[in-house]
């Protein structure tokens, strides 16, 4: 230790107090439990891990540089490459051979027996399902975008966030490093399901952020509803609706609240900014007894849409959302604090 | 090459697979792997995941441990390991993703509370901005020089002496507010 640099920068009475602070401070609970557990679930073969674990990292590494270089040789400018997996899918109305080409303005159709895949540049694919119909809307390097009128799709995205788009009749999802499904029936109503990252769904302002493990409903005119998390019960589901979509107002918004759990977090966090200055402060705490805020999150903070408040707060929920849906059947995760039980 | 200190029974039981000595150890070592990890990452209950984590960690690499440090040292500095991975792990996503209502407000800056006369020290290292946090919580709390935090973190020793300049600077402004 450079006594010198300790003593320079420090105020005398500031050093005391830094000296003064207690090395060692309880957990407030006892972690040994879930400690125990974990080890248990590791046994003889989690201790000193192989040595060779980086061996397969290297070669899926190298894999992926192949793949991305013989992309990157074989992709038509403007265009993305469609593949035919099953059936007839047709591009711009002429029947696609084995392997063609997607161009910025034409369309991609699937009848009820037809799926493709269609490559999103370098950076992902698109599963087509069957009676879908969807269009090239741009395919530049910053900009990848599709445009789905009806039916079903897979997109999975390996990029940084915000270079692909799928434009739907109830707005615009934007993939933030993730992947998902996506149906639009015939009405443009949508439904989104996250299966790895996160989506942000936005449409005239309104915005969803929707993290893995959950779902958000869509309405042309409507925009995103409240996200929910795929087990949420039929209540908060049906509550969530009338609140977002039929005016439910108030009385919509305290059913919810009424069957959320710590589960459902993700959907209370979304409901702070959406209700009335009043039924915040219901929302807030039931939110806090179910996700406790993390330290320094103060109610008045959150209860004026503060954004680091909120963003602080998102961040904990999300990370305990994140550790129950990925640890689910491997650990018994607390959903109200992300700790192993 | 370092001496080798003694390795203790309790450590050698525990290295054997023995459950009951490695919970010893974690009585022993809980509350000063949780203040560590308190004072990284900012926040209680984060703190309480990284606790469990350094201790699963410990149990995986307890056989390297050789006695080329006392026990605690080995285990702190595998704690600092442990948390600087994760808070770089958690910063590598959060520049992936926006998980906000609005996307703008990743612009503003993080704001500290206000801490006035009555400093709340505690709370004020917490509000640090992360980088400058650790930085002062390993050199300043725990004891460690630059080169060591250089070592442990693989920041370079300049970075580790400006993030401490500004963690005192800061601090300081809070306490003069």
């Amino acid at each position: 230790m450079n006594e010198r640099e300790r003593e320079i920068d420090l105020p005398p009475e500031l050093r005391a107090a830094v000296d003064g602070l207690p090395r060692s401070i309880e957990p407030p609970e006892d972690l040994w439990p879930g400690i125990r557990n974990r080890i248990r679930g590791r046994g003889e073969g989690g201790r000193g891990r192989g040595r060779e674990w980086w061996v397969p990292l290297a070669l899926a590494a190298v894999l992926v540089l192949a793949v991305a270089l013989w992309r990157a040789t074989h992709t038509v400018a403007g265009a993305w490459e469609v593949r035919r997996v099953a059936g007839a899918p047709r591009v711009n109305g002429a029947a696609l051979g084995s392997v063609g080409a997607l161009r910025v303005g034409q369309w991609l159709e699937t009848d009820d027996s037809s799926r493709a895949v269609l490559a999103v540049g370098n950076i992902g694919q698109v599963d087509v399902k069957p009676g879908t119909r969807l269009r090239l809307v741009q395919a530049r390097a910053t900009d990848h975008r599709l445009a789905l009128q009806y039916g079903s799709i897979y997109a999975q995205v390996d990029a940084p966030p915000r270079l692909f788009f799928v434009e739907t009749p109830a707005g615009t999802a934007v993939d933030l490093g993730c992947a998902y499904a996506l149906d639009v029936d015939s009405l443009g109503n949508g439904t989104l399901r996250v299966t790895a990252g996160y989506v942000e769904f936005n449409w005239s302002g309104r915005r969803s952020i929707v993290p893995l493990g959950a779902i958000a409903e869509t309405r042309p005119g409507h925009g995103p509803g409240t996200p929910y998390v795929h087990d949420a019960p039929e209540a908060l589901r049906q509550a969530l609706r009338d609140f977002d979509f039929s005016d439910g107002g108030a009385a919509a918004a305290r059913a919810a609240l009424a069957t959320a759990r710590a589960e459902d977090a993700v959907s209370l966090w979304h409901l702070l900014p959406r209700v009335t200055p009043e039924l915040r402060r219901v929302v807030y705490d039931r939110l806090a007894t179910l996700v406790p805020p993390p330290g320094g999150v103060m109610r008045d903070a959150v209860l004026r849409l503060d954004a680091t408040a909120l963003e602080r707060y998102w961040g904990r929920i999300r990370r305990i959302a994140w550790r129950h849906e990925i640890l689910r059947g491997v650990r018994d995760i607390d959903p109200g604090t992300g700790l192993t039980k | 090459m370092p001496a080798l200190v003694q390795v203790s029974d309790l450590t050698r039981r525990a290295q054997a697979g023995d459950e009951a000595a490695f919970e010893t150890l974690y009585r022993e070592h809980a509350g000063r792997v949780f203040a560590l990890c308190l004072r990284l990452s900012g926040d209680r209950m984060r703190a309480l995941e990284l606790t469990q984590d350094v201790f699963v960690r410990c149990w995986e690499q307890l056989k390297s441990y050789r006695g080329e440090s006392a026990f605690g040292t080995w285990l702190y500095r595998l704690a600092v390991n442990v948390v600087w991975t994760a808070n770089r792990g958690d910063r590598r996503r959060e520049a992936r993703v926006q998980p906000v209502e609005n996307p703008g407000v990743h612009e503003s800056q993080r704001d500290a509370p206000p801490i006035g006369l009555s400093l709340d020290l505690e709370q004020a290292i917490a509000a640090l901005p992360e980088g400058a946090r650790e930085v002062f919580v390993l050199f300043d709390i725990e004891g460690y020089g630059h080169q060591d935090i250089a070592r442990m973190t693989g920041i370079a020793v300049g970075t580790s002496k400006a993030q401490l300049f500004r963690a005192r600077r800061l601090l300081r402004e809070k306490l003069e507010r």
